[in-house]
């Protein structure tokens, strides 16, 4: 398959301009950019849901018209949404023939056929499913595999999938990457839409880099490294993609000790002192969201002592960790971060609503003044203070809800998955800020499966397995390989 | 895209319901020569002085995410029990400190089985519609209490030209703007409605957030069925049915989102005024009544739609002026 | 805390209603097999009430409880047909299988409730409709005739309004079998016999105060002068009368309503309303007692009961008599 000339324009903007682009039989082609480069609206054209302005797509050396997405399945095209299409109270069998279910001559659905396809399916993909099981059951990366399995299922020729592993574990990432070698072997050709650099020089064979707009270049795989991908992405070099620098340490400013909450973690000890940026690793469901959360006084704990700057604190409520100078930031930014109606300067001083109104009435020139220089200083990209913080992309985003926190002068800032959904230009001024805090003084905890970025970042890294920590590792120390082993559990030190 | 026609059709935005009341106003005037008269706009005024007040509760409730089902019934109990107070110890300040007690009563239940037992708000709300209604029926047994003498003065009286209701609807529009603009709780309702997990990783005590709200709407409440019953000039046990109903018409009309978080008191005063107007006008041009129900339905689908349409709008440009300054930042 | 205590009180009667009626179902039956038809000592009479929130219904309810009171033989058990045809189609079946040896319905809806009547008829229990009659082989009838309600009104009116008067009416419920015979008792009786008199507005107010209060200050401003306010019921009068009460521009306005409210009597006695025709809960209550007592103790066929209480005319002449049967009741106080 291959697009030429493609243009795209809407109003005020023009997306894609004059896309050359062409994917070779029975390969992996990753397309790399930032957010708003243009690879969804790309896709969205190939898939036949945007209409281009100009340009061409050819089949096959055949010139083709793709009106919607039905004329695209029949092209032999089939697409993998980042936000998967799903109806969580039906079964599995009705939503693998979702809109395409097969009917006799009278237009009775076909139930006989439908469950016959749907074992034979489920059998082949290993996975232990009854067809009738509602899909709300399912965990997210089966159901992930599920889209996988229809996409195929329809003979396609073109696979396209848009950040497949953003929901799944690492293990599931493994058969992912299994189905797509086998399907590679089959002839099908994959287009592959991916932030995480690492999976995307582990699988394709071709990297094309658009930014704003427009191709920058395609290369064969095997021609690049790393670094020039990000540089072409952000459109300038990076000297290096984690901006660590040694920073003093000083006295332990949060301790836990013994900290338990009944079925979900048990002893829990570890510290962290100022100027430390302290990594925790796990598979997925290993506690350590838990683990942050009680002690943000999101969720309760059953025993144990949480210390700050020595002294021990009773945390019950998040207010209470708040006033003690701790403060999280959550790794589900939908339903723990932002209002999304709401405009950023809202979102920013909704914690901090004790400096903009006092005295019996609101300040609300303090408040953007005091909004807008944090937002300096995390270089947020905003129309207006006004603007709906659901209108910023997922980087800007996690820099306000950072700016919301930074207004309370915390001591002790939890980030889970900070960089989880954001492009690699956000990634790295999150780093560069993460820098800063602790440079001046402040200490950071970083949640995050990517163990690229803990072991760049971070000081030292504690590892939890089934809600226990199983190990600590200072930076000398610092490898996937051990910290993987703690992760799993086939090794555990005395912490 | 130029600047000024954005900054132009953001405006638009911003004010349609403004700019929608403004037309309605001068077409109604246009339409009927008594429109304009003091008189008429005072009656308005005073017609629409209960209907906004306990439109300012359900508007605090909706930003909330949640709904109060129950405030006709409220302030039938308690303008009932109000009067009473009066017949029995002549003494009208006690009479509207008691109302306001049953209005905040009732709420308190509410708050209660909302926030405690997780009952949601539409399911307690409608039980305390039947539970008020069948207190004030009891009371009273069915019957109409009359010769409320004094009483009446909330309802019919005035300070110089300015009749009462309409004294305490722009005394409570003032308090409402006040608490929306100028309070913490204000600015914290709008982050538990527009989403309840950040408000509390926020650091905000949502629970109590909540009760608070459902006290103001039993104030609120309290203060319209003393206003209600005074008004009319007797205890009506079945009075007011359906009162939430106009309450959260004007409320959806003014601009707040059924799905939380977005509301202005000022918008709903518009809302308010507009259905107001709207009434006032069909029944000076003497319109049928049938024909009043279908333009009543058909203007309240065309605001909403009117005002969902501006907001999807605002929220897709922004998109594209985000995409435009990281362009130019990029050149 | 009132309130807490009433929600219990009102919880409390719920339960104690339905222990009641479960009792009552038992014994009910097997009474049913001993004794069919004799003479007994004590009566179980039904009422099921249209609806209890309706100030009429709830007064007739009343009076009938209290008219009770003064027999023996007999005792009441009111039922709440809750202003919905199914609840009230509900308690109808209810009572039949309770057993009980009379029943009074007060239908919400005279064509919904008539399948049911029917199978109390069939049932061999008396059954007497009221206010308003249902049309039922097998059953009798106490009513108020809502025509002849209307009717005296507009025998004085037609006198009274002046000519080329100009009037707005008031009118109950869409499709309300009273608000619609009191209209045409209006339209035959009065309106083509002055057809020099105008209509200015005419709409409904749903038997209520308040709206007939918002319609009233709107046709003040949009006409000015209103010689008189013809009004389906007194609520809606009085609340017309509200809004002019103070207002000298209509103190020779004239006002006619129906049912004879206490709030009507104290209108009429200040001189602001002109008339209205009684529809008293005291004689209906009275005569339907009477009547199903008749019939239970075997004086009188069910058949034989049809009959109006009369329709008084109230006017300054006569009103103190009725202001001394609201104070007698307690609805006026002193």
């Amino acid at each position: 398959m291959r697009v030429s000339g493609i243009n795209k324009s809407f109003p005020g903007v023009k997306a894609l301009d004059n896309i050359d682009f062409a994917v070779r039989k029975g390969t992996v082609h990753a397309l790399c950019g930032e957010n708003g480069a243009g690879k969804s609206t790309l896709m969205k054209i190939i898939n036949g849901l945007y209409k281009p302005d100009s340009g061409q797509i050819f089949i096959d050396e055949k010139p083709v018209e793709i009106k919607n997405p039905i004329q695209a399945q029949s092209y032999g095209i089939a697409m993998i949404a980042q936000e998967l299409n799903y109806v969580p109270e039906m079964s599995i069998e009705e939503n693998l023939f979702l809109g395409r279910l097969p009917v006799n001559k009278l237009g009775k659905i076909d139930w006989k056929k439908v469950r016959k396809e749907t074992v034979k399916f489920l059998e082949q993909e290993k996975l232990p499913y009854d067809p009738e099981q509602k899909l709300k059951t399912l965990t997210v990366s089966d159901i992930q595999m599920l889209e996988i399995i229809k996409a195929i299922s329809n003979n396609a020729d073109i696979v396209i999938m848009d950040e497949p592993t953003s929901a799944i574990t690492n293990r599931e990432v493994e058969v992912l990457f299994e189905k797509i070698a086998e399907l590679k072997s089959r002839g099908v050709s994959i287009i592959y839409i991916s932030h995480k650099m690492e999976e995307v020089f582990r699988i394709a064979d071709d990297i094309t880099v658009l930014r704003d707009g427009t191709v920058v270049e395609t290369h064969p795989a095997s021609d690049i490294d790393l670094d020039t991908v990000i540089a072409l992405m952000v459109g300038r070099k990076m000297e290096n993609v984690y901006p660590k620098e040694e920073v003093p340490v000083g006295d332990p400013i949060l301790e836990i000790k013994d900290l338990e909450s009944r079925g979900v973690f048990k002893d829990i000890n570890f510290y962290a002192k100022k100027g430390e940026i302290v990594g925790f690793a796990g598979l997925m469901g290993a506690g350590r969201t838990e683990t942050m959360r009680a002690i943000f006084g999101l969720d309760p704990y059953d025993g144990g002592e949480i210390k700050v700057h020595g002294k021990p604190v009773h945390i019950k409520k998040v207010r209470d960790s708040i006033n003690n100078k701790v403060v999280m930031l959550s790794e589900d930014r939908r339903r723990y971060g932002i209002v999304p109606i709401r405009s950023v300067m809202e979102n920013a001083s909704i914690s901090s609503l004790d400096k903009f109104i006092y005295g019996g009435r609101s300040h609300p020139r303090e408040e953007k003044k005091l909004v807008g220089e944090y937002f300096d200083k995390m270089n947020v990209k905003t129309p207006s203070l006004e603007t709906a913080i659901q209108a910023l992309s997922g980087g800007n985003q996690q820099k306000v809800l950072l700016a919301k926190w930074m207004l309370r002068d915390p001591d002790v800032l939890i980030l889970d998955e900070p960089t989880r959904g954001i492009d690699v230009g956000a990634k790295f001024e999150i780093y560069r800020l993460m820098t800063e805090l602790v440079k001046e003084g402040k200490t950071v905890i970083m949640v995050s499966s990517e163990l690229p970025e803990l072991i760049g970042m971070c000081d030292r890294i504690y590892v939890m397995n089934k809600g226990m920590i199983t190990g600590c590792l200072n930076r000398d120390e610092f490898s996937q390989e051990t910290i993987m082993r703690f992760a799993t559990g086939t090794e555990k030190a005395e912490v | 895209m130029s600047k000024g026609k954005f900054k132009n059709s953001k405006f638009v935005e911003k004010y349609s319901i403004f700019i929608v009341l403004l037309a309605m106003f001068i077409l109604c005037a246009v339409m009927n020569e008594n429109f304009l008269s003091v008189n008429n706009l005072t009656n308005v005024a005073r017609q629409l002085s209960v209907g906004t007040i306990i439109a300012y509760g359900e508007m605090l409730l909706v930003i909330a995410g949640l709904i109060d089902l129950s405030v006709g019934s409220v302030l039938a109990l308690s303008g009932v029990l109000s009067i009473a107070c009066y017949q029995s110890t002549g003494s009208l300040v006690l009479a509207l400190v008691l109302a306001v007690v049953i209005g905040v009563l009732c709420n308190l239940v509410n708050a209660v089985l909302v926030t405690h037992f997780d009952v949601p708000a539409f399911i307690a709300t409608l039980a305390m519609q039947t539970m008020a209604r069948g207190a004030a029926l009891l009371y009273t047994k069915g019957q109409n209490l009359l010769q409320l003498k004094d009483f009446t003065i909330f309802g019919q009286g005035s300070v110089g030209p300015i009749p009462m209701p309409i004294i305490f609807m722009v005394v409570i529009t003032i308090i409402t703007w006040y608490i929306m603009n100028h309070t913490r709780y204000g600015r914290s309702l709008y982050a538990i409605g527009g989403n309840e997990g950040a408000a509390i990783a926020s650091g905000i005590n949502v629970k109590k957030n909540k009760y608070i709200t459902y006290i103001i709407n039993g104030v609120f409440a309290g203060i319209a069925g003393v206003l209600f019953m005074s008004r009319v000039n007797a205890g009506l046990p079945n009075g007011a049915v359906g009162y939430e109903m106009e309450g959260l018409t004007a409320t959806i009309v003014g601009g707040t989102s059924f799905s939380g978080g977005v509301g202005t008191t000022m918008g709903t005063l518009a809302g308010a005024f507009i259905i107001g107007f709207l009434n006032n006008i069909m029944n000076l041009t003497g319109v049928d009544s049938y024909v009043q129900q279908i333009v009543k339905g058909a203007i309240i689908a065309f605001a909403v739609v009117l005002d969902i349409r501006s907001k999807n709008k605002k929220t897709r440009k922004v998109i594209l002026v985000a995409d435009d300054t990281k362009k130019e930042e990029a050149k | 805390m009132k309130k807490k205590v009433i929600s219990v009180l009102l919880c409390a009667a719920m339960v104690a209603t339905m222990a009641i009626g479960c009792s009552k179902s038992d014994s009910g039956s097997s009474d049913d097999k001993k004794d069919s038809g004799d003479k007994k000592d004590s009566y179980k009479v039904a009422y099921i009430a249209r609806a209890q929130s309706d100030s009429f219904a709830a007064w007739l309810a009343n009076e009938l409880k209290a008219e009770f009171e003064n027999y023996d033989d007999m005792t009441l058990e009111v039922f709440d047909g809750e202003a919905n045809d199914e609840k009230e189609n509900t308690m109808i079946e209810n009572a039949i299988s309770s057993g009980f040896d009379g029943i009074i319905i007060q239908a919400n809806n005279g064509e919904a409730q008539l399948p049911y009547i029917q199978q109390v008829v069939d049932a061999g229990i008396p059954c007497i409709t009221t206010n308003p009659r249902v049309e039922c082989e097998g059953t009798g009838s106490i009513d108020a005739d809502p025509y002849e309600q209307a009717k005296v009104n507009c025998d004085l009116a037609i006198d009274q309004i002046p000519e080329n008067a100009k009037v707005v009416v008031l009118l109950g419920p869409a499709g309300n079998f009273h608000s619609t015979e009191r209209r045409n008792a209006w339209e035959k009786e009065f309106f083509e016999k002055r057809p020099d008199v105008e209509i200015l507005a005419e709409d409904i107010a749903n038997w209520n105060k308040d709206e007939a209060m918002a319609l009233m200050e709107d046709w003040v401003q949009a006409y000015g002068d209103i010689d008189a306010v013809v009004s389906m019921n007194d609520n809606m009068a009085a609340g017309a009368i509200e809004v002019v009460k103070d207002n000298d521009k209509f103190k020779d306005m004239l006002a006619y309503g129906v049912d004879g409210t206490a709030e009507a009597c104290l209108l009429i006695k200040e001189g602001k309303m002109t008339s209205t025709g009684l529809q008293s809960a005291i004689d209906l209550a009275k005569m339907n007692a009477e009547a199903i007592h008749s019939v239970l103790t075997g004086e009188k066929k069910i058949t034989d009961i049809n009959d109006n209480v009369p329709a008084p005319l109230i006017t300054s002449d006569n009103v103190d008599e009725y202001i001394q049967m609201y104070k007698d009741n307690g609805q006026i106080k002193e």
